[in-house]
């Protein structure tokens, strides 16, 4: 060895070759291994995507699948209840005092419409019964059946409910939803024990509605902004929508060749703003949906009495 | 075994966020499961996150009905990425949990944005912004008990159970 050498020459310098480390080629091996793993992953899920958009192959799968799922989901339900009952009797209780006197003037007001309605419904009865009238299909013409949610909107972009009921009992894709409230939205998809909704305020949803104190006024209901807001929109100039007036199904209007879905007088939500412009021949307004789609607890389906 | 136990804490995860976080509008932005998916990924690698990712979005898209395989390639990925994480830079770092989260909630966002537009379903962006700054602040929070208790199920390997990681050189 020369005199001059220094450690560290000795040992950067070093012409000798090392044996390359048996783990070397073992972990070439393991990113390969890792690269087909997640590439075969990620190939399989747009195989699914693909089958599962693109056709129903997967459906009946699916549907069982979810089903098995059912009694997991509705048991967590059970568990998180109370405590959810819990939070809302606490947000209930600090403006309790304030609903209480405005509920108590409106029940008076709502006794007196109560009486007039009635009257006005019996006459309505007569008066179809004489002249052998036969209108639209209202929701008195549907069965019912009531289900629980089991799973609300998972983000924004999924405007959609899954529901503890399904083709089993009845339900089929294109019935309509809605609560006590009001519409909710249309089945989706049904399998045998479970089914998804699509809320109204999906943007693929739209209703032929109609303002409640203004018959001749008719357009479209779909989605606004954000899940708080609905647009009824293609209402013609001349007809008069007023703020505070009442939108609802319109039904099937006319001898139509394809007739609506939504029978006729579920409320829709009560007109907030209405606005028109120069350029626009419709008016513009916006509604407040009667239903919270927030946090649906149970919805009613209108399941036809007869074979569809 | 660790396989065993994160098909279980994920599968809990995924019944409590699609039964019971949903119920709740002011919590439905936080992902119970986005959070305990990255966890495991951070603490089991790259392969175990995406193999967790691919089984956790397959079991979220049946339990809703929704397009199949759409949330098993999103959380692929995200499991996937953040493994790799774990396994190079992120080990035994403070903030990597929490980092993870916050970069794989947005992109995981923007991600089902994307997808959604490509399938042709409407993709209103800007109602996901609006909530996402509300969804990264629930999954920050949810980020230090979810990775303590994966990190008691999963706990980091000893060092001669990871060496074999290390690419050597020479």
């Amino acid at each position: 060895m020369p005199r001059n050498r220094t450690v560290r020459v000795a040992v950067l310098g070093s012409s000798v070759q090392r044996a390359a480390t048996p783990g070397y080629t073992s972990n070439r091996s393991g990113a390969v291994k890792r690269r087909i793993v997640v590439a075969g992953l990620v190939l399989l899920s747009f195989v699914l995507i693909t089958l599962s958009f693109r056709s129903s192959a997967l459906d009946g799968v699916q549907g069982t699948a979810a089903g098995a799922l059912r009694p997991f989901e509705i048991g967590a339900d059970r568990v998180a209840r109370p405590f959810r009952d819990a939070a809302g009797w606490v947000h209930g209780l600090a403006d309790a005092k304030s609903q209480n006197a405005a509920l108590r003037k409106q029940n008076e007001q709502l006794r007196q419409q109560l009486a007039q309605t009635q009257s006005a419904m019996k006459e309505n009865a007569y008066l179809k019964q004489a002249l052998d009238y036969h209108a639209a299909p209202t929701p008195a013409d549907f069965g019912t059946v009531n289900a629980e949610v089991l799973a609300n909107p998972q983000n924004p972009l999924e405007q959609t409910l899954t529901i503890a009921a399904g083709s089993n009992d009845g339900i089929a894709a294109g019935d309509v939803v809605r609560t006590p409230a009001g519409l909710v939205g249309v089945v989706d998809r049904a399998s045998p024990s479970v089914a998804r909704v699509r809320l109204l305020t999906d943007g693929d949803s739209n209703v032929n509605a109609t303002d409640a104190a203004h018959p001749e006024s008719v357009g479209i209901v779909s989605s606004g902004n954000g899940n708080s807001t609905l647009v009824l929109d293609n209402v013609q100039k001349s007809s008069y929508v007023g703020v505070g007036d009442v939108v609802m199904t319109a039904g099937t209007l006319g001898a139509d060749a394809l007739p609506s879905m939504f029978p006729r007088g579920i409320p829709i939500g009560v007109v907030t703003s209405e606005t028109d412009n120069d350029i626009d021949p419709y008016h513009s307004i916006q509604l407040r949906p009667y239903v919270d789609f927030s946090s649906v607890q149970s919805v009613i389906v209108l399941v036809p009495h007869k074979g569809r | 075994m660790d396989g065993l136990k994160a098909a279980l804490l994920l599968f809990v995860a995924s019944i409590l966020q699609v039964a019971v976080l949903t119920q709740y509008a002011a919590f439905r932005g936080a992902s119970i499961v986005l959070v305990a998916l990255l966890s495991i990924a951070l603490l089991r690698g790259s392969v175990f996150g995406a193999i967790a990712g691919f089984g956790t979005g397959l079991l979220l898209d049946t339990a809703t009905l929704g397009t199949l395989g759409v949330t098993s390639l999103l959380l692929t990925i995200a499991g996937f990425w953040i493994g790799r994480y774990g396994e190079t830079t992120a080990r035994d770092r403070f903030h990597a949990p929490f980092l993870s989260v916050a970069v794989v909630t947005v992109l995981f966002a923007f991600g089902q944005v994307l997808l959604q537009f490509m399938l042709g379903e409407p993709a209103p962006a800007g109602l996901v912004a609006d909530g996402l700054p509300l969804a990264l602040l629930l999954n920050l929070v949810l980020t230090l008990p979810i990775y303590a208790l994966a990190r008691r199920l999963f706990p980091p390997r000893q060092l001669e159970d990871r060496i074999g990681e290390v690419r050597l050189l020479g």
